[in-house]
């Protein structure tokens, strides 16, 4: 355990914990947009924000991704902080002006929002999905791809291997504007653009699962897939 | 660059528009081309106009198209705020409040610098500040409608400090950047644009951009050569893929003389744009220096006879045991080779020049060819004691073969001190842990053998001097300090020079006093039109990749040649402190990651490859720890 210091109160923190989780835990409200806590840190949205106290000068960090050490001072309220993540929000919000979650977000952290009644669904390139992807379902289908010297596309996104995608909807589920949508009618399932067959359960009937998914599950457990077409209920 | 109207480069302000007389800043500028004239720079560190009618306006937003190439966008503030940057000056000319937009454009500017995620976004927005404050009037001239914003074609360089001090150039955030994304593939492409060896120089680069990584100043440099080990590994867990092959095949022919790494490099670029190469080379193997320089421990031989294997995929044909003895130009030219590449290295050991060298004694073997016998599968029977002079890898590397060849008792004998030795660190440290032990300060005077056999070296202590024109401090015999050391076997290990037969030849080439071929350091012609020369033979005894670098250069020079076109100039960023940034924001200190080791004891039962490398997790991770520490230069 390290000592940390969180709006001057004196606390014992875990080490290898981050300042978020410790604020967390402390009940101390700090704005995410692009944080799990089932996920590694991405620090991209920049709203998180926070004042740590490094050789005596205050600077801003990334609560999510910036873990304690003994010692350390950090402030979560001050007006650097709110104006660093009202920045951020300001600008998110010029970038994606009519996704509701960064309106909303904006609004709450002071960005003065205009009325107009929208229904936007951008990617905002939070990661959320893609960390998912690999580190929750350990598939890959979904990779950033982001620019840099000698690969000048106008635009970053979201990469998608539909070879490798099973159609669990994880990404969907997680995603925190409702760009990524996930269809499902009948014995079909569409996310991404691709169609999945889906599984009818063995005892009721009902479609529950992509086929692919249930084949990724018996080759990851081992468990021969008839003992996996049976859906939840009827299990 | 000295005489500038206005410079704030490094943050230094040095305003010389009203002042009486100017005052010069001493600022180190990128040499851009030379002496191109420069009318006003924009770079990462500020701001420098030389000409007083430079439209700093402009500039700005040339600047910003640049860097917003190269902002990734992962992060919210970085992107967006260039993007907001961008669209404040596109449409001040159609609004009235100039004022308010300068004023966001501060804040953004301001915000950004201190909040993005990587050492690009905190530093690249600065001049931006600088132009905004110091040609303030000429912005609301531009809103006045005084002005017009022109969108030009300026010239741009994008560089940092790892990509400088790599002297092939390679775009090492660029392929860590893939890497951290899991896309190895991508990566490899990347890497391989520059560096066609990406599995032997991810084992055995002497990594200089380790050295310069801005990381190494606060905790500990990214691991950037096992990064592109990775990259490589991970290809060819997959089976390897293919190199790039030409679009279109051109009718000539070039003979390149020597399969190392520098004429390796050279034959894949010139494959890939289309001639027919021909590569010649003396031993039974291809690889150069990587197949018969460096022991199996380091560099296992299916790993660069992969990578050679996929450049001959592409249509390189490589001819082995094939000497060139003779230079014959004009032979070559009626074989149908339009050009030809020499890269024969630089194989033969060096004279100690002691007594009792050239006697032919048994037990006295040049390095060199220690090492190469080794490669080549010859025997090499172990003796009791063993002493190599000379503190280079070479050195190192036939100390540490001999201790794994199964030789008692393996010392090195090294003129200088630990702090001048060439030898990398980690050699040096592994060595030491293999029971290897070094004297330094000593150096041999004589060989004593007894019936033709060594038995020992008259040895003298040395003492350091002042500095000599390698910097490093010149070492001087103490007197009367004479020892021998009694030893079986004397491996001299001090440097080694071109073996220049193929330049006796009719058409001799001009050489220098070191034995190694004159070259044009830009074009590197040799004194035969339509010869070229690099590598080891041009430049002495060098690292790999500054051979593959050669390489790469002669490929596009022989293209110029063909062609008849003018090679592209390279902008130096010499004596540009790249590492310097006027902003930094918090970095979480990070230890670079580990990757397993061989035990001491199991590593000398063999040659089997003491390093492992990162695993796909383990490479992502390490590459998290990136700062992304590009620098874009635009300047017309």
């Amino acid at each position: 355990m390290v000592t940390i210091k969180i709006n001057g109160r004196k606390v014992k923190a875990a080490e290898g914990s981050t300042i978020l989780e410790n604020a967390q835990k402390l009940k101390i409200d700090i704005p995410t947009l692009c944080y799990h806590g089932d996920l590694s840190p991405f620090g991209a949205c920049r709203l998180c924000t926070v004042e740590v106290k490094t050789n005596g000068k205050w600077q801003l960090a990334a609560s999510c991704s910036t873990p304690v050490e003994d010692g350390m001072e950090i402030n979560t309220e001050s007006e650097n902080v709110r104006e660093s993540r009202r920045q951020a929000a300001a600008l998110l919000y010029y970038r994606y002006p009519t996704t509701v979650a960064v309106r909303n977000m904006a609004e709450k952290l002071g960005v003065a929002v205009s009325d107009e009644a929208v229904d936007g669904h951008d990617c905002i390139l939070c990661g959320l999905c893609v960390r998912t992807c690999r580190e929750v379902v350990g598939v890959s289908a979904l990779t950033f791809i982001d620019r840099g010297k000698g690969r000048d596309m106008e635009e970053p996104q979201i990469g998608f291997d539909p070879a490798a995608c099973i159609g669990c909807g994880s990404c969907a589920w997680v995603c925190p504007t409702g760009y990524v949508t996930m269809e499902s009618t009948g014995d079909k399932r569409i996310i991404w653009n691709k169609v999945f067959k889906m599984v009818p359960c063995a005892v009721c009937g009902k479609h529950f699962a992509p086929e692919d998914q249930l084949r990724y599950i018996s080759r990851k457990t081992g468990v021969p897939f008839s003992e996996l077409t049976t859906c939840v209920d009827c299990r | 660059m000295n005489n500038f109207v206005f410079s704030s480069w490094n943050g230094k302000i040095v305003d010389n528009r009203k002042g009486k007389s100017p005052k010069s800043g001493h600022v180190k500028l990128p040499a851009l081309l030379g002496n191109a004239p420069v009318a006003a720079l924009m770079g990462w560190n500020g701001l420098v106009v030389n000409n007083a009618k430079a439209d700093v306006v402009s500039l700005t937003l040339g600047y910003l198209r640049a860097i917003r190439k190269i902002s990734c966008g992962e992060c919210s503030v970085c992107m967006i705020g260039i993007d907001r940057l961008i669209d404040i000056l596109v449409h001040m000319m159609d609004g009235k409040a100039a004022a308010a937009d300068l004023k966001e454009m501060e804040t953004v500017v301001k915000q950004v610098s201190l909040n993005s995620k990587c050492s690009f976004g905190q530093s690249a927005l600065f001049p931006v500040l600088d132009a905004v404050k110091y040609y303030k009037a000429d912005f609301i001239a531009l809103a006045k409608g005084e002005k017009k914003l022109a969108e030009k074609d300026y010239s741009s360089v994008v560089t940092a400090p790892c990509i400088d001090a790599c002297p092939a150039g390679v775009d090492i955030p660029g392929y860590i950047e893939l890497v951290k994304n899991n896309k190895f593939g991508e990566s490899l492409d990347l890497i391989r644009q520059d560096c066609i060896l990406p599995g032997v120089v991810g084992r055995v680069c002497t990594h200089p951009c380790e050295d310069a990584c801005v990381r190494k100043d606060m905790d500990e440099s990214l691991a950037i050569r096992l990064l592109k080990r990775a990259a490589a590994d991970a290809d060819l867990r997959e089976g390897g893929s293919a190199l790039k092959g030409p679009v279109a095949e051109k009718d000539e022919k070039i003979a390149v003389i020597g399969a190392g790494p520098a004429g390796l490099a050279a034959a894949y670029n010139l494959r890939a744009l289309g001639y027919g190469v021909t590569v010649f080379e003396s031993l039974p193997h291809a690889g150069g220096m990587a197949a018969v320089g460096i022991p199996d421990y380091r560099l296992p031989t299916d790993i660069l006879a992969h990578e050679i294997n996929l450049i001959k995929r592409t249509g390189v044909e490589i001819k082995l045991n094939v000497r060139v003895d003779e230079l014959n130009v004009k032979d070559l030219r009626k074989q149908g080779y339009k050009a030809v590449f020499i890269a024969v290295g630089a194989h033969q050991g060096n004279r100690m020049g002691v007594e009792g060298e050239d006697a032919g004694y048994d037990g006295y073997v040049d390095g060199v060819d220690l090492l190469r016998d080794l490669n080549l599968g010859r025997t090499i029977t172990p003796r009791n004691r063993v002493l190599i002079v000379g503190g280079g890898n070479v050195a190192l590397d036939c100390a540490r073969s001999c201790a794994r060849l199964g030789f008692k008792d393996v010392t090195i004998l090294y003129r200088r001190s630990r702090v001048e030795m060439p030898a990398s660190d980690e050699e040096i440290e592994g060595a030491l842990e293999e029971g290897i032990t070094i004297t330094y300060l000593a150096a041999p005077v004589k060989i004593v053998a007894k019936e033709g056999t060594v038995t020992g070296v008259e040895c003298v202590k040395m003492k350091l001097g002042k500095p000599d024109e390698s910097g490093r401090r010149r070492p001087t015999p103490v007197k009367g300090s004479t020892f021998t050391v009694t030893t079986d076997m004397i491996i001299a290990a001090i440097g080694q020079r071109p073996d220049l037969p193929a330049v006796k030849g009719k058409d001799a080439i001009d050489v220098t006093d070191w034995g190694t071929i004159k070259a044009d350091p830009g074009t590197c012609m040799t004194s035969i039109p339509g010869v070229f020369a690099g590598g080891d033979c041009v430049t002495g005894p060098a690292t790999l990749i500054e051979a593959l670098d050669m390489g790469n250069r002669v490929a596009r020079s022989i293209d110029c040649y063909l062609q008849g076109s003018n090679p592209e100039e390279r902008v130096s960023f010499a004596e540009v402190d790249l590492k310097a940034q006027r902003g930094r924001g918090f970095v979480v200190r990070e230890a670079a990651g580990n990757v397993d080791c061989m035990a001491v004891g199991t590593r000398l039962e063999g040659f089997a490859e003491i390093e492992g490398g990162f695993d796909a997790a383990g490479a992502m991770e390490e590459a998290q720890r990136c700062l992304r520490c590009y620098r874009v230069v635009v300047w017309e």
